[in-house]
């Protein structure tokens, strides 16, 4: 029933984005309006969705790009799907003729604008999150980072149309163009932003110049006045982009993005104002999401989010190092309830592995029926069964006995809600909770990323997608090896299991998209069933917008599409 | 006019002079006062309520505060549904019964109340007493600590150091811990100040007086001069603020743990029912009126028993 419900939800979020680009009225003002602010400006250190949605996908055109709908990358700045050859080791390029940056640089884009662009993504002041994960195997990259070589040797540009990369080793992210498509390889103009790239912060952000159909609004220095940090940034067009080189539509003339409004105002100016759609806040407060549900069905989308949430039990701490009291933990939890706190089945599936629907690996784990486990099966949590595995874990009446365990967690509505909640949930088998409720950047910064704070529980994690791929599901997460003791940890639960090592080793270096989802279905499986961690709920993303706003959703971001939604 | 007759004024019975102890003096004056009387007995049932909260709860039939309970939320939305016979004044955001919430936060309220008033009482005192009996240095350094912290923005100040004490293992090497403590700990360090310099312009001018005087000439000893002679001497004033206090303490709890930084889940507290409550509040009105509610009436019996005592103490007029 739950599986038929999502494909439905996908069928019609598709069915939206299929019948967007022809017959859209053109002009007009759209404002999106965000409850925080953007992370970068720079597209090199772009890394989030709401950047994506406002700053990378209207204003900047990468090598590969994400049609509405689409699922797989398409062609961008590039003309055609990476050609590799080699064995994987090399792979070239052909960039498109015609395209142009926005003023004050005026000029058509060239393969070395590319090269400078991948380049900087290793430079320290940029503060790129990905490249050492998807690009480590550019030949040369180690050398230009130590300040040995002026550039990166596996980048070459025999012509101004094409680039080649040479990688040491296949690299599936890079060959399927997925990696390509990160807002990191869109183009950069050397000339212009090297002089911004030096020192120890780049200052290219307050400069940074477009080749999409939108730009922020600049001076004749190139200095971004349209955009005042914490409160809005304004997108015109772009002069020099021309419609022949590009699948995007471009409709309305001007975007208009306010940010750092509470999530209420927002949600009420949009549903009731004119040309509005929401930003960064993946759905409505619940009664404003139940009143528009009821009486304005028609200005909601709902998108699967192709993320997840889960809780990390930490298998360092006792007695979360028994698989056992894990499993334990796992069938007292209530999925259902916590999934309540944030809204109920309108924010998305209850989950029972880690990698969520859409994502390569999703249906070899066990898809919507999940890999079969008891403790994963029922949604509603099972005390009785949680009890027989305390017992098996030597407490023999099923119940905890030692002390509290601490968990940290957000102090914001609704994820304080599902920490209490889970808190509550717990004392079912005995086991008591110290919770301590701070912000949510320090939850992961001081507390979750921070192996040495001795954090028991985390219950306010999530993990989304960098692109179809579950790689960035696994391996930063589950491997021993990315363990971090002294911080920016994201194996939470400091996980390190010699087979799932093993196993996550091996799936890494497979190239064929069947075999390779295959490889990290089973890795889910074997990880589901050691319990480091109790996901709770794939995503659903509740997209609203005013009732003239005609929009058109990216199913790839999971929020609307800037480049083709319109004003009726 | 003159009779003849000697005038005698008729002899008036001398009325009976009733000797009285300040302390019935005070209780004849309140008595007269009938909302002083009404607050007062409003805050003797809120304190056995507070005290008996479990056998309430359990004579009620209410369900535990901290139980939490699905089936009370809409299982589409997850809101949570009003009023009934299960639960008399509907349920919060995650299902648990607002009565016994409301009931079990009466304990938060109170307690931190009186026991933070209670230690900012205490230690302002001994600063101010000291400050001005002795004067010279000692008067100059603790004047000058109570400036500066009398300067701080008191809300800042205190979210600072509630935030500080919060995380991990509290602060001061774990004597203050998070949670209630933190709290009472905070409004404690925040109020003494002000009872610290009201006390020290008593001081003052006290120990100028003829008994104090009388009292040093006879040999007495600083601590009996300041135990004996001045201390009784303070109690009036003492009183007075302290009823202002309290209340005003009830809601700096309630502002703190609105704010995030005070009682920790799942324990209850009016100030954190209200700020949880005032997402939903236009679909869960209850979850907001009860402890609100709750919260202004014991604020303002507390105020309102505060002015009937100042009243009957005299302290309005009195020379002090």
């Amino acid at each position: 029933m739950r599986g038929l419900w999502l494909v439905v939800l996908l069928a019609v979020a598709l069915a939206i984005a299929g019948c967007g680009g022809s017959g859209a009225k053109k002009g007009g003002t759209l404002t999106v309006i965000a409850t925080d602010d953007i992370q970068y400006m720079d597209p090199g250190a772009q890394y989030y969705q709401f950047d994506y949605m406002v700053l990378a996908q209207p204003g900047q055109r990468a090598l590969y790009g994400w049609k509405a709908g689409g699922t797989k990358p398409v062609p961008d700045l590039a003309t055609s799907m990476p050609q590799v050859s080699d064995g994987g080791r090399t792979i070239k390029i052909t960039l498109r003729k015609g395209v142009k940056f926005s003023p004050p640089v005026n000029r058509a884009v060239t393969s070395a604008d590319v090269k400078y662009a991948i380049e900087r993504l290793f430079l320290p002041q940029v503060g790129n999150g990905y490249a050492l994960t998807y690009m480590a195997g550019l030949v040369g990259n180690k050398e230009y980072t130590e300040g040995k070589a002026k550039d990166i040797k596996g980048i070459e540009t025999p012509d101004p149309q094409t680039l080649i990369l040479k990688l040491t080793e296949p690299s599936y992210p890079v060959a399927s163009a997925n990696a390509l498509a990160l807002p990191g390889s869109a183009p950069v103009p050397q000339e212009y932003a090297a002089r911004y790239d030096k020192g120890d912060t780049s200052s290219y952000a307050q400069h940074v110049v477009f080749t999409g159909p939108y730009m922020v609004r600049n001076d004749k220095s190139g200095k971004l006045v349209g955009w005042q940090p914490g409160k809005q940034i304004e997108l015109v067009r772009n002069p020099n982009w021309d419609s022949k080189t590009d699948y995007r539509a471009a409709n309305i003339d001007r975007i208009l993005v306010k940010l750092k409004v509470n999530a209420t105002v927002a949600s009420r100016q949009i549903l009731n104002g004119k040309g509005m759609v929401n930003g960064d806040f993946a759905a409505p407060p619940t009664p404003i999401l139940k009143q528009a549900l009821d009486s304005r069905k028609g200005q909601l989308d709902i998108l699967p989010g192709q993320s997840n949430r889960y809780i990390s039990l930490n298998t360092t701490i006792k007695p979360l190092d028994d698989v056992n009291v894990r499993r334990a933990i796992a069938a007292v939890t209530d999925r259902d309830e916590l999934r309540l706190t944030r809204g109920g089945p309108t924010l998305g599936a209850v989950a029972n592995h880690f990698i969520p629907p859409g994502i390569p690996g999703f249906d070899e784990a066990g898809g919507n029926a999940g890999p079969g486990f008891d403790f994963t099966k029922n949604p509603n949590g099972d005390v009785e069964l949680a009890k027989s595995y305390m017992r098996k874990a030597g407490f023999a009446s099923g119940m905890y006995s030692g002390p509290p365990l601490l968990m940290v967690g957000d102090n914001e509505e609704p994820s304080n809600r599902t920490a209490e909640a889970f808190q509550a949930q717990l004392q079912k088998i005995g086991i008591g909770v110290k919770l301590r409720q701070v912000p949510h950047a320090t939850v992961l910064s001081e507390f979750c990323q921070t192996p040495k704070a001795k954090v028991a529980l985390c219950p306010n994690l999530g993990w989304a997608k960098d692109f179809y791929d579950a790689e960035a599901f696994v391996d930063l997460l589950f491997a021993g090896s990315a363990i971090q003791p002294d911080g920016g940890n994201y194996n939470h639960a400091e996980f390190n299991d010699p087979k799932i090592n093993k196993e996550i080793e091996a799936a890494r270096k497979v190239t064929d998209p069947a075999a390779r989802a295959k490889a990290y279905g089973q890795i889910d499986r074997d990880v589901t069933n050691l319990a480091p961690v109790v996901t709770w709920l794939w995503d659903n993303q509740v997209n609203i917008r005013s009732k003239d706003v005609k929009g058109v959703v990216n199913a790839f971001n999971s929020t609307y599409d800037l480049s083709f939604t319109s004003i009726k | 006019m003159t009779t003849g007759v000697p005038e005698v004024l008729p002899q008036q019975a001398a009325p009976d002079i009733e000797a009285r102890s300040p302390v019935e003096l005070f209780w004849r004056r309140l008595r007269r006062d009938r909302l002083a009387l009404a607050s007062l007995g409003f805050i003797v049932l809120l304190v056995a309520a507070a005290a008996l909260a479990p056998a309430i709860v359990d004579v009620a039939g209410a369900r535990p505060p901290n139980e939490t309970g699905k089936r009370f939320l809409d299982p589409g939305f997850g809101t949570p549904t009003g009023p009934s016979a299960t639960n008399r004044f509907g349920v919060d955001t995650l299902g648990r019964d607002v009565f016994s919430r409301v009931l079990y936060g009466a304990r938060a309220s109170l307690l931190v109340a009186l026991v933070a008033t209670a230690l900012a009482v205490a230690i302002g005192l001994l600063v101010g007493m000291l400050a001005g009996y002795f004067g010279g240095w000692v008067d100059t350094v603790l004047s000058r600590l109570v400036d500066v912290l009398l300067a701080f923005p008191i809300l800042l100040l205190a979210l600072g150091v509630a935030a500080a004490c919060s995380l991990g293992e509290g602060c001061l090497n774990g004597l203050v811990q998070p949670g209630l403590g933190v709290v009472i700990f905070v409004i404690a360090f925040v109020n003494w100040t002000v009872i610290a310099r009201i006390v020290r312009g008593q001081v003052l001018s006290l120990r100028e007086r003829e008994f104090v005087e009388a009292s040093r000439s006879l040999g007495a000893s600083h601590a009996r001069i300041l135990t004996r002679e001045i201390l009784p001497n303070l109690a009036a004033p003492l009183i007075v603020y302290t009823t202002l206090l309290i209340p005003q303490n009830i809601l700096f709890e309630a502002a703190l743990s609105f704010l995030g930084v005070g009682v920790q889940p799942p324990d209850a507290s009016w100030g954190k029912m209200i700020a949880d409550a005032s997402e939903v509040f236009d679909s869960a009105w209850w979850f907001m009126l009860f402890p609100g509610v709750a919260l202004l009436l014991t604020v303002l019996a507390f105020n309102i028993l505060g002015d009937g005592m100042r009243d009957a103490l005299g302290a309005r007029s009195a020379r002090t």
